[in-house]
């Protein structure tokens, strides 16, 4: 489908690109055609109008929270996050990228961490985002999240994940030499896994 | 008083069809013969204003009897003299004007030298400068994360797992 809109576009394109090469009449008042100019102007303006009125409707609608069971504090440092757990108990944890061992094939070279985050599953959980020292951006594509960490600035998201597994992303704003090597993985697991592993 | 002298004034400028700004000066013996494509005395070969401003030659006393004998019947013009007649006020004739300059074989040409000079800095960067590739990119490891994630079941829904028979273990 997308390709038959492509090749048709393309298509189009190159017949007038063709047609104006070929072409040896000559237009001589082009120029200052001051009533169309003023249509094409207003035309797409309206049209941006009609686009513009869902879209920002929908933009807002998607910022909701939806009573967050739990709050997660995340802070990029130069080159890790930290993890802060404070609802129940106090967990903090540091999470470096595990350099690539060349024997074990199956490692996603640059994406595994020493320690994972890890989050119950069917739950809403907030996410508070910030910095230690420059912008970093915490992103995690399979769930849709991307939040910029800066430094004196909370930035707030959250999530519902639905499945178990690992979810991994990448650290986003540049912020110095091992920007690409500050990895992110979330292992989502069952609530009961989640209160053994909390404790 | 004032709006009588500019009206009198106004009527001989819309009596007037030639060309009558700036420049008259700068054309020689050049005789203006209207208005031309923007009524400045400028001579410019134009297929869609093809009656320039002035002629193209300076009027000489041969160009001149020409002139006085074209008044009368065209038929005693010999062929020699309707063309001296024509590049005297134009410069080209329409057929060379519309000619095809064959400046597409150059354009094309440079421009094909140029994506030559591009594909061989990439041919020398490739050769030289750039490193191995780390070794998580060999057959073997590929295969190994792409069975890890099967496992994981990564994208269920559109993405590769959707595309792997889970209960027989194979690819759908």
């Amino acid at each position: 489908h997308t390709l038959m809109i492509i090749t048709m576009i393309l298509a189009m394109v190159l017949y007038f690109m063709a047609s104006m090469i070929i072409n040896e009449l000559v237009d001589r008042y082009m120029l200052e055609g001051q009533t169309i100019e003023l249509m094409w102007t207003i035309a797409p303006a309206v049209i941006l109008l009609f686009i513009t009125t869902p879209s920002l409707r929908l933009l807002y609608l998607m910022d909701e929270i939806h009573n967050p069971i739990m709050t997660i504090k995340t802070i990029g440092h130069q080159w890790y996050w930290s993890y802060e757990y404070s609802d129940f108990v106090n967990v903090e944890f540091d999470s470096y990228m595990t350099p690539y061992e060349s024997d074990n094939k199956s490692m996603f070279r640059l994406l595994e961490t020493d320690n994972h985050v890890t989050l119950p599953m069917h739950s809403f959980i907030r996410i508070i985002v910030t910095a230690a020292d420059v912008l970093h951006s915490w992103t995690i594509p399979s769930l849709g999240i991307k939040a910029d960490a800066t430094p004196g600035r909370l930035n707030q998201s959250s999530f519902m994940i639905n499945r178990p597994g690992l979810l991994y992303g990448q650290c986003s704003e540049i912020c110095g030499a091992n920007h690409s090597f500050m990895p992110i993985v979330i292992e989502s697991v069952s609530t009961e896994s989640f209160i053994e592993w909390i404790k | 008083m004032a709006s009588r002298l500019l009206f009198s004034s106004l009527r001989q400028v819309q009596k007037l069809q030639k060309a009558c700004i700036h420049g008259r000066s700068r054309i020689g013996n050049r005789e203006v013969v209207g208005f031309g494509f923007n009524g400045q005395y400028s001579y410019q070969d134009r297929i869609d204003f093809p009656m320039p401003a002035i002629r193209f030659k300076e009027s000489t006393p041969d160009i001149v009897a020409l002139r006085e004998k074209e008044k009368g019947d065209w038929r005693k013009l010999t062929l020699e003299e309707k063309k001296a007649l024509y590049r005297a006020s134009f410069c080209m004739t329409f057929t060379e004007m519309n000619a095809p300059t064959g400046e597409w074989k150059s354009i094309i040409g440079i421009a094909c030298v140029l994506i030559s000079i591009g594909i061989w800095v990439f041919i020398l960067e490739r050769l030289f400068v750039y490193k191995e590739l780390p070794t998580s990119f060999s057959e073997e490891s590929k295969k190994a994360q792409l069975k890890r994630m099967i496992d994981l079941r990564v994208n269920p829904i559109e993405g590769i797992s959707s595309k792997f028979d889970y209960e027989k273990g194979e690819w759908k």
